[in-house]
């Protein structure tokens, strides 16, 4: 060994013991090498189960195991030696004496998973040389199936951020309890400091929605060894859950089978877009409208304009306290219909005939009533999320269940058994804790990633509250607005860097496998929690023994969880496989119709409705609760409705602005009870003339230097766990904010870009509303042999959930310009979601369009280029010359699309260290001056095309997944050859009567096919005359 | 045959004639001139000054953006290089069909060509996002392996047209002065002066022989420029008619900017030659009264084909029945971009009709204005063709708007002072008219027996 | 076309019509290599001294065609030979695209060869030619008899010109 080895040992040695393991398996790795059987038995060095490994000489399988990490760490190091933020002493590793899973400029894709708070998805996550670069749903997973959410794909970016924490800090405070002073600490004094005033008693956790079993067990043991509390509670949580308790005895979020259901009924319940797992309702939602001629129909009642009630196909708006009659109305035009009691039926007698109350057309209230008898057993009746938190919540859910139990779904298309039973925040506990701090029950509060400082309302007196106690331990990877104020900061690791497991639906379990060793000096929560028990010896054995929490998990899979799913394997092949799939155990598709416990007849409306204007706050589908708000991703992705980036505003309809003279972006002052909060206007249309929308999650003031000063806190509007419903008035205060939109104009003006048809028109004729033209060309054309790239996206199915524009950004490398240049239309996304309204402008209704570039065939853009940086491949891909490219920008002008974006500043010179860590090594930065588009992501092309004739075999249909297609939970993107006959592409560009091409007439041949939407609306669609529309 | 005015006021003798136009060169020049020459060149330096911060920080800083890719200079290029066809024609076209009316203001039109096109040159190349690179343009001989340029781009046919241009009227501008340099060359005073102007007349002489065969060059040269001269805003507007874009993809557009060119070309003579007249008195006699009167007569000729063209085009929108096509004509004349449209008609239509009446015609303070006027419109012509039709196009989610900045104004402005710089600097050094050609026609429209002589 | 230095008399006149005059008198005494100098073109000027048309035309004509083949062949090679792409899904060879790129250069070429046949047969440039008189650029003329011209003698040469009106002869050493 050299002498270099041998110093990078020694100093590997005195280096405290690596705390969470490096360690984890590549999905594809299904070959049992010899050295992969070496490091299964090697890998407890750490840990008291080294005994298995006995037999073999331990030591050297010690060095090994040590050099292995080392290795490990350098392979990452090394690749991105750049402004690397590892430790000098692995810098120096030859590369040559790789891991075998790593090879350069081969990526590897890993299973993961992501949970942020409500919402679980099975990952993949990929890596190039170590480093974590694209986030995309693990297509095997039971839930999520391919998609992720942007969110989920932008916490990717969370892990290389600048403003990120990189060692434990401390907080010194004056006697006011402000923060007078940030210093860093060591992990060991800030573990003494810590254990101390443990022991002291009177311990309690604070913490969100926890899906963990693993994290629950450690906590388990905590608070057995520390005799704690622990406290749930979600910003965003609602009172489903504790509404199925009180109605069928069980706290569990129940499993929506939107796939199974032909009538959804959403009241306000925004699934699609920022409610329960959105990308699982996504894809069940699309499922059950792939099929044309029997696809659900979807009934939305929004008091804002949410992505599901863009998807609707009858929408209603109405405004939060008119949910409840919404519910009770519809009771009681089934009744008789479907066996009810007595009592029930005098109590829904009052709501009869609600519509003309809600200003909705009486007809069309009774046939949605109508549609849910017809369709008994095969319907949902849901209400859900913040939007619901009206002073009636409780009794909304419980009619909501009723509604679900006398139509028969519960069992069917609502299964309890396939629900998540971890969400179970609420604002009943927060509201303990509060009260047990205040009376000074708590002396050291532990906060886990749960920021009531910035999201939970003043009038609470959390704040107050926190003051009397001592010790307030904090663990985050940020320094936030809960941060501030607490003692210590036991700097959590990013998500990505820590072991963990899952349970997202009650007997599926997900794991999740770190990405990357620990970048910087951080600790996982867990960690600290079990370092914490081993210091001050309490809790049971398993939590103080074990040196990692690498080793807690998987020693809690061994002795317990692999008992219920292992189904007999033995464990290290159970575990493999574990790691390899990413999941284990079945979801239950369908439960016996549980019995409803509630009362109806006694429910009563508190919720007064003659407030001129209520409030309705909503978070939104990129920024949610807030935590992720400093992602630049995430503030860049245009609102999934509005189209807005950069900002919140207030929603208001167009009646009320006109009747205000309110403009777009006039500033309003709005009051709700005490608290004020100014905010520009957005002229919404299809919004209830009542409602007053706001978005939460902005106004972050300590998420870092992205989300500075972006929007306003609407948190501080919320009373008392309500977000819904609150009567608020506003005034101008003349002031003006731009607000910036990737959308120049919201109607398509009579032209046929998004072909929309009803049920009824397709009945008539599959290729409904469509306006072919005759076109032909005066030569020959160019022959493609080989592969032809096509694209085919089914408008039908696509709900605008925008999870494909993150995913681009990501694996392109796209660049983040921000608010002012996004307002000058130089965003850079490679791939956009046009929103267009129809119908009238009262109750707008909404079309999705995901447009790219179309990659033409007598492509106009290449035609005009004088230096030919744009041509066509003989695969037919357009393609950028970006090192040719001058900038002439011709290209964009003539591209009828206008899908080219101009690289206007040095954009690439702006990444912060380490972000550049987060870029796609396959894909180039583009530099100033030059044109760049979608590219049918050609690298990806290239990859599996080597992929193929490496394993010699030709290239099969969906070997090669485009960004977008791979994120896309609905399937609406299909990538493929369109040489190859039986591709799924090639099918839709030959036989499918709804596929059209943009911009037909224009002759430019595009190689995307675009399917009509089909609104199931029963109506027919009037004949328009001559135009092109 | 019909009486004509004199061509020549104030009965010069051939001395005369030399001695005057020499004048500007061989004095002192004025304090006014001074005064125009330090502004024109501070303006040129702080040109100078925000093309270097343009090229040095990004394209960005102008305007530009999606949709709007083109904005201020492009815009401002197709002005220049519009301006830049007055000279040719009037030294080619005109003399073709023997206008000798043509001889005392073709020298300083075709100056003003020359210096147009230079002007306007620069912004093809700075306008793109890498100006470094911009040789690329040109198809030559690389070791890239083969890499060569696309012969399809209407950008490349602008490269050659412009190139070829620029070129060919320099050379037939200097051909024209080798005969009047020569005279100055003669009539220096002292030794330098000599030498300079001995070179740059190449040791003429003025042979019998050498003036065969210079009007015979002369000739050529005319017919040579009369098909480039049309060509060359033919080309140019193909830069828009070639895309496919609504308002662009249009058939009218090569006679429409030929027109609109001599049309914004004469205006710019106007005013110049008004601003020279006001600063050497002298030239008053050559470039008379009658002179500026049948150039207003042209611009009027030339503003009614341009306000032919509005028309032509809306008609042919509509009756095209294209969705697209209509829509942006309305936009046009109502969108948000509508306020300069209605400029582009009002100064580029409308105010061209005061040159109905003679009295207005012959009033150079009038002609003066209108001048400007028609100026103002013909770039805001450009404007429009550019912006508007970009802004709003096929999808309407790509809708916005020019995001016109302070350097767009920098740009614009600071043009001008290059031209103006390398104008007054002309007047200075060369002759401002064309001393051999206004010999000839002295005796033009005097005494009748006199006719035919000179031609 | 520089000639070695040959000497000869010339003649100063004052006005056009008399000087046209006399060259067509000298042409008709059996000179014929002199030549006359005046400020500005004169037409009658060229039958007078016998001047025959300039052969300009013709480098025009051939050097346009030229241009033209030049800027076919250069299109055509490199789009259709050299560097065949598929470019917006044209032909790669799109005559009609290239048809603009053709006529510049079809100027361009014949504009430039005939200046240079212009230049050419003039005999410029020319560094520091004799002068006859600095006024003849300006308001004088001139005709000259070169001592080498057919049945040439000074006095004879002298005496013709000044009975044909020029109002000064001078002896030049050069022309």
């Amino acid at each position: 060994m050299s002498n270099t080895e041998n110093k990078i040992q020694s100093d590997n040695e005195n280096r405290k013991i690596e705390r969470d393991s490096t360690y984890w398996r590549s999905f594809e790795e299904l070959n049992n090498t010899p050295e992969f059987q070496k490091s299964l038995q090697t890998e407890f060095m750490s840990s008291p189960l080294r005994e298995e490994s006995k037999d073999e000489g331990s030591e050297t399988d010690g060095v090994a195991r040590r050099d292995f990490l080392k290795l490990m760490g350098a392979s990452i190091a090394l690749t991105s030696a750049a402004g690397c933020i590892r430790r000098p002493v692995q810098k120096i590793v030859p590369y040559n004496k790789q891991p075998e899973e790593v090879t350069v400029g081969v990526s590897n894709w890993y299973t993961s998973s992501y949970f942020d708070g409500q919402e679980g998805l099975g990952l993949l996550v990929k890596s190039r040389e170590g480093r974590p670069v694209h986030i995309s749903g693990n297509p095997k997973f039971p839930l999520n199936g391919n998609g992720a959410s942007v969110k989920a794909q932008a916490s990717l970016l969370g892990l290389y951020e600048p403003n990120r924490l990189q060692k434990p800090f401390r907080n010194l405070f004056n006697e006011k309890r402000t923060n007078k002073e940030t210093v860093g600490v060591s992990w060991e004094e800030l573990d003494t400091k810590v254990v101390e005033s443990l022991q002291k008693g009177g311990v309690a956790i604070l913490s969100g929605n926890i899906s963990s079993p693993s994290t629950k067990a450690v906590i388990g043991d905590f608070k057995a060894g520390f005799n704690a509390d622990h406290y749930v509670w979600e910003p965003l949580a609602d009172d489903v859950v504790e509404a199925q308790a009180s109605s069928y005895g069980e706290a569990v979020m129940p499993g929506f089978r939107y796939d199974k259901a032909q009538m959804i009924v959403s009241i306000d319940a925004d699934f699609l877009g920022t409610w329960g797992p959105t990308m699982t309702n996504n894809k069940r939602f699309a499922d059950g409208r792939r099929n044309i001629d029997k696809m659900s129909r979807l009934v939305s009642f929004d008091s804002t304009y949410s992505l599901t009630g863009a998807n609707a196909d009858i929408r209603f708006r109405i405004k939060p306290s008119q949910q409840f009659d919404v519910v009770m109305g519809l009771i009681s035009e089934i009744v008789g219909k479907v066996s009810v009691s007595d009592a029930v039926k005098t109590a829904v007698a009052p709501y009869n005939g609600i519509a003309d109350k809600l200003g909705i057309s009486a007809e069309a209230f009774k046939k949605v009533a109508a549609d849910l008898v017809k369709n008994q057993g095969e319907s949902i009746v849901v209400a859900g999320g913040i939007q619901t938190k009206t002073k009636d919540s409780m009794a909304l859910q419980v009619a909501v269940n009723y509604l679900n139990s006398i139509l028969g779904n519960d069992g069917k298309t609502v299964v309890a058994g396939a629900g998540n039973k971890n969400l179970t925040a609420s604002f009943a506990q927060i509201k303990n804790l509060i009260a047990k701090m205040n009376a000074g029950d708590v002396k050291t509060l532990i906060i886990y990633r749960s920021n009531p400082f910035y999201s939970l309302s003043a009038d609470l007196g959390f704040a107050e509250a926190l003051k009397k106690v001592p010790t307030v331990v904090y663990s985050n990877d940020k320094m936030d607005e809960t941060a501030v104020n607490a003692h210590y900061v036991a700097t959590d690791n990013h998500a990505l860097e820590t072991w963990g497991d899952s349970e997202f639906a009650t007997g599926v379990y997900g794991i999740h496998q770190p990405l990357i060793r620990t970048m910087y000096d951080t600790r996982s929560f867990q960690l600290s929690l079990m370092t914490w028990a081993y210091m001050a010896k309490v809790g049971p054995k398993r939590i103080q023994e074990f040196e990692t929490y690498y080793d807690y998990v998987r020693n809690l899979w061994k002795t317990e969880m692999a008992a219920k799913v292992a189904g007999g394997k033995d464990f290290e092949s159970f575990w493999n496989g574990f790691l390899q799939e990413g999941f284990v155990g079945e979801l239950a598709t369908t439960g016996s119709a549980r019995t409803f416990k509630g009362d109806v007849s006694s429910l009563k409306k508190s919720q007064s409705s003659d407030a001129t204007f209520e409030l309705a706050l909503y978070p939104t589908v990129n920024i949610g609760d807030g935590t992720l708000a400093n992602i630049g991703w995430l503030q860049e992705l245009p609102d999934v409705v509005t189209k807005i980036v950069w900002d919140n505003y207030a929603c208001v309809s167009i009646k009320t602005a006109e009747a205000n003279k309110l403009r777009e972006g006039d500033v309003i002052e709005l009051t709700v009870g005490g608290n004020k909060l100014s905010l520009p206007t957005h002229i919404q249309p299809g919004l209830h003339d009542q409602v007053v929308a706001v978005a939460v999650g902005y106004g972050r003031t300590h998420a870092g230097d992205v989300a500075k000063g972006i929007g306003q806190n609407a948190f501080t509007l919320a009373q008392g766990g309500l977000y819904a419903g609150l009567p608020v008035e506003f005034k101008k205060t003349g002031q003006k904010i731009e607000l910036v939109t990737t959308q120049g104009h919201d109607s398509m003006e009579g032209r046929q870009i998004v072909v929309t048809a009803t049920n009824k028109d397709i009945q008539k004729s599959k290729d409904a509303n469509i306006h072919r033209h005759h076109t032909w060309n005066i030569w020959s054309g160019h022959q493609y042999n080989g592969h032809k790239w096509g694209m085919a996206i089914d408008l039908n199915t696509c709900t605008g959930c925008s999870a494909c524009m993150t995913a681009c950004q990501s694996e392109n490398n796209t660049a983040v310009v921000g608010k002012k240049y996004v307002m000058q239309g130089r965003e850079m996304h490679w791939i956009r979601i046009d929103r267009y309204y129809t119908g009238d402008v009262e109750n707008a209704s909404a079309v999705f369009q995901p447009l790219m570039c179309q990659h033409c065939d007598n492509a106009p853009c290449e035609t005009v280029c004088p230096v030919v940086a744009t041509v066509h491949s003989s695969e037919g891909l357009n393609e950028q010359i970006y090192n040719r490219c001058v900038g002439t920008r011709y290209c964009s002008n003539n591209c009828p699309y206008k899908v080219r974006r101009f690289n206007w500043f040095n954009y690439a010179k702006l990444i912060e260290k380490p972000m550049h860590m987060a870029l796609n090594p396959e894909v180039l930065v583009r530099a100033r001056g030059v044109m760049e588009k979608c590219t049918f992501c050609v690298q990806r092309i290239k990859e599996g095309k080597n992929k193929a004739k490496i394993e010699e075999r030709p290239l099969k249909d969906g070997d090669i997944k485009t960004a977008c297609e791979a994120a896309c939970p609905t399937q609406t993107i299909v990538f493929g050859d369109l040489n190859d006959e039986n591709s799924r592409v090639a099918k839709v560009f030959k036989a499918e009567p709804r596929a059209y091409e943009l911009l037909e007439e224009w002759y430019a041949k595009p190689s995307v096919r675009y399917q009509t939407k089909i609104k199931n609306n029963d109506q027919v669609t009037p004949k328009k005359g001559g135009g092109h529309a | 045959m019909l009486k004509r005015n004199p061509l020549v006021l104030g009965n010069k003798t051939l001395k005369d004639v030399s001695d005057d136009i020499c004048a500007p060169i061989e004095r002192i020049p004025s304090k006014e001139w001074m005064g125009l020459f330090l502004g024109a060149k501070g303006l040129f330096i702080f040109y100078i000054l925000t093309i270097a911060m343009v090229i040095s920080t990004g394209i960005g800083l102008l305007g530009v953006n999606h949709p709007v890719a083109w904005g201020t200079m492009i815009i401002t290029f197709v002005f220049w290089v519009g301006i830049g066809h007055a000279g040719t024609l009037i030294s080619a076209i005109l003399f073709l069909f023997r206008q000798k009316w043509r001889t005392s203001v073709a020298r300083s039109a075709e100056a003003m060509t020359v210096f147009a096109v230079a002007t306007a040159g620069i912004f093809p190349l700075i306008h793109t996002g890498r100006p470094w690179l911009d040789f690329w343009l040109f198809p030559y001989p690389n070791q890239r392996g083969p890499l060569w340029v696309n012969f399809r781009s209407p950008l490349l046919w602008d490269v050659f047209a412009v190139s070829t241009y620029a070129t060919v009227s320099s050379v037939f501008w200097i051909v024209g002065m080798i005969p009047d340099l020569a005279t100055v060359r003669d009539r220096a005073k002292n030794a330098i002066r000599k030498k300079i102007y001995g070179a740059l007349s190449f040791g003429w002489r003025g042979t019998a022989k050498q003036w065969s065969h210079f009007e015979m060059i002369y000739l050529v040269l005319a017919g040579l420029s009369t098909p480039l001269v049309l060509s060359v805003h033919t080309i140019v507007s193909f830069d828009f008619a070639v895309s496919q874009l609504p308002g662009w993809h249009t058939t009218i557009f090569p006679p429409y900017f030929v027109a609109g060119a001599i049309f914004s070309g004469f205006a710019m003579v106007i005013t110049l030659m008004t601003l020279v007249r006001i600063g050497f008195p002298e030239f008053k006699n050559y470039i008379t009264i009658d002179h500026m009167e049948v150039m207003n007569k042209i611009i009027m000729m030339t503003g009614l084909m341009v306000g032919y063209a509005y028309g032509a085009e809306f008609l042919i929108a509509w009756y095209s029945g294209n969705d697209y096509e209509r829509y942006v004509f309305m936009n046009r004349a109502m969108g948000p971009y509508a306020w300069s449209y209605w400029i582009m008609v009002s100064c580029n239509v409308l105010v061209p009709q005061l040159f109905w009446f003679k009295k207005i015609r012959r009033s150079i303070p009038i002609m003066f204005v209108v001048s400007i006027f028609v100026n103002i419109g013909m770039w805001f012509e450009r404007f429009v063709i550019t912006v508007t039709s970009l802004h709003r196009d096929f999808l309407p989610s790509n809708w916005g708007q020019y995001a016109w900045s302070i350097y767009d104004t920098a740009i614009l402005v600071g043009s001008f002072g290059m031209f103006f710089t390398i104008f007054l600097l002309y007047l200075r050094v060369l002759p401002a008219i064309s001393i051999a050609e206004v010999k000839p026609v002295l005796n033009v429209g005097k005494e009748d027996e006199h006719h035919g002589k000179g031609h | 076309m520089a000639k070695k230095a040959i000497g000869g008399i010339a003649g100063i006149f004052l006005d056009e019509a008399t000087t046209v005059n006399a060259a067509t008198r000298v042409r008709e005494a059996g000179f014929t290599k002199f030549d006359a100098l005046s400020p500005y073109p004169i037409h009658a000027m060229e039958a007078a001294c016998g001047i025959k048309r300039s052969p300009i035309p013709y480098v025009t004509f051939v050097a346009g065609c030229v241009g033209l083949l030049a800027a076919l062949a250069l299109t055509y090679y490199t789009s259709a030979v050299d560097w065949a792409i598929n470019v917006g899904g044209k032909p790669m060879f799109s005559l009609p695209a290239f048809v603009p790129i053709m006529f510049e250069l079809t100027v361009l070429f014949a504009a430039l060869s005939s200046v240079g046949a212009f230049f050419y047969l003039c005999g410029i440039p020319r560094i520091d030619p004799p002068i006859i008189d600095k006024d003849i650029t300006c308001h004088k003329f001139a005709i000259f008899i070169p001592e080498n011209d057919v049945g040439y003698s000074a006095d004879r040469a002298e005496k013709l010109l000044k009975d044909l009106g020029a109002v000064e002869i001078k002896k030049m050493a050069e022309y």
